[in-house]
């Protein structure tokens, strides 16, 4: 049985944090001073939370001013050509003599979905990609998203990205060893084998906590990939008007993130984008390695 | 990829000896398995690497057991009345690999294997050959071969 893990220390500041790093990159090369933040209570509690909102916002500027002069330098590397893998001649061998012992795994039932929550677009499949102005394809006129909550922090992503939500309850995922830390396992459901992603790490990498793979409830399928994001709570749809949304110019440094939704207080994820980040491969550059361990449900 | 049996169909059937290590299940091609043996005494080895537990004697023939638990990244285990050291032949040399118990041989269509995720940069996801949903587990599909780099390789047939 899961209990939904205390996660909310912080929410609010988390979020704060969040979405005002987001907003000063959407707006750093219109404002060239800095907004300040108005302080509504003088309090010591309220003054040393603000510290560290602070302190989170200018990490969070660090660090993307870091992963920019990276990329900046990685893109004038030539590309180096993989070497040919040669596949070791089968030499003959005994006939097996395995052993069967008692040992009876617990049957593990492939997951089937809560809910399909993907919307029937012009053309199925994966969902278009950005337009010229920066904005997705599906952001042309309003669109319905799902809100999800992830350690504290409400996200929005679009329902014509999403395929299906899956429950963990009862199912548990299956580590693979030598992976990143953000791939929390396979998880066999009726569409296939899902590769399930850490949201949190993604989303907040620098303020991620241990903690946060507690009380993961749903994984929530990309439509189009066999990826899926494990988040925490569910919460409900909304009609988003494209207008409301202040949209992510840049899209360079995180290009999932689409933009936020200050009426929302949410941020908005474009998670065709992560999907289709993962699976070009161009993630390797950015991770760290744990070693495989069970995350039991 | 090895075919061990129905090899001139389009979607051959593959062999696999399966063996558990923390709770999951992994299958190694059966073409390369020479023997499951009873957990024995290992003899250690004075300097030999990390990944390697010591040698066994094996009717007169010294063979190196891997410390596949370390090599997987996994937690080391005190050794049970189901562990089990898997006597494979890979890279040309016999070496033993230790694993918390020997499940069974399971027969695999080549289409139901799926790829794993490639999105990691360590040296030990190379060797995830792919993975596979059967009697309702996810079996990890190890290729041991790539198990250890070729200077690791070396390394082992020098001890």
């Amino acid at each position: 049985m899961n209990l939904p893990v205390n996660i909310s220390v912080r929410p609010q500041l988390a979020l704060q944090s969040y979405l005002d790093a987001l907003l000063q990159e959407a707006t750093e090369q219109v404002l060239p001073e800095p907004v300040e933040q108005p302080q509504p209570e003088p309090e010591q509690h309220q003054a040393a939370a603000l510290d560290e909102f602070q302190a989170a916002v200018l990490e969070e500027q660090a660090r993307d001013a870091a992963v920019a002069t990276v990329a900046k330098a990685l893109s004038s590397v030539a590309p180096i050509e993989a070497p040919a893998i040669v596949a070791p001649a089968v030499t003959q061998a005994e006939p097996p003599r395995a052993e069967r012992v008692e040992h009876k795994p617990a049957a593990i039932e492939r997951v089937e979905a809560v809910v399909d929550v993907h919307l029937p677009a012009a053309n199925h499949g994966v969902p278009p990609r950005l337009t010229g102005d920066g904005r997705p394809a599906w952001a042309a006129e309003p669109f319905e998203c799902l809100l999800f909550d992830v350690a504290g922090l409400t996200l929005a992503v679009p329902l014509v990205c999403l395929g299906s939500i899956y429950s963990l309850q009862g199912h548990e995922l299956t580590p693979l060893f030598g992976q990143p830390e953000w791939f929390l396992g396979i998880l066999p459901s009726q569409g296939g084998n899902l590769k399930v992603l850490d949201t949190a790490r993604w989303v907040m990498p620098d303020r991620y906590r241990d903690d946060f793979q507690q009380g993961l409830q749903y994984v929530i399928s990309v439509q189009g990939y066999e990826w899926g994001l494990a988040v925490h709570q569910v919460s409900r749809s909304l009609r988003l008007d494209p207008n409301e949304i202040k949209w992510r110019t840049q899209r360079g440094q995180r290009p999932w993130l689409a933009g936020t939704v200050i009426e929302h207080m949410c941020a908005l994820l474009d998670v065709a984008e992560l999907a289709e980040l993962i699976a070009s491969g161009a993630v390797k550059q950015m991770q760290s390695v744990k070693p495989a361990a069970k995350h039991k449900k | 990829m090895n075919k061990s049996s129905a090899q001139g169909s389009e979607d051959p059937i593959l062999q696999w000896v399966t063996f558990r290590l923390d709770n999951e299940s992994y299958g190694i091609n059966v073409m390369q398995v020479q023997e499951v043996l009873r957990y024995t005494e290992i003899a250690p080895v004075p300097g030999a690497p990390s990944y390697v537990l010591g040698i066994i004697n094996l009717r007169g023939n010294v063979v190196t057991v891997i410390d596949t638990r370390q090599r997987f990244g996994l937690a080391p285990v005190e050794v049970s009345d189901n562990t089990r050291i898997v006597i494979i032949e890979a890279d040309k040399q016999v070496v033993g690999i230790l694993v918390d118990s020997v499940a069974e041989v399971v027969y695999l269509r080549q289409s139901e294997v799926e790829t794993a995720p490639n999105v990691g940069n360590e040296e030990s996801a190379k060797f995830i050959q792919g993975v596979c949903n059967k009697n309702g587990e996810l079996l990890i599909l190890v290729e041991l071969d790539k198990m250890m780099t070729e200077e690791e390789w070396s390394e082992l047939e020098s001890i």
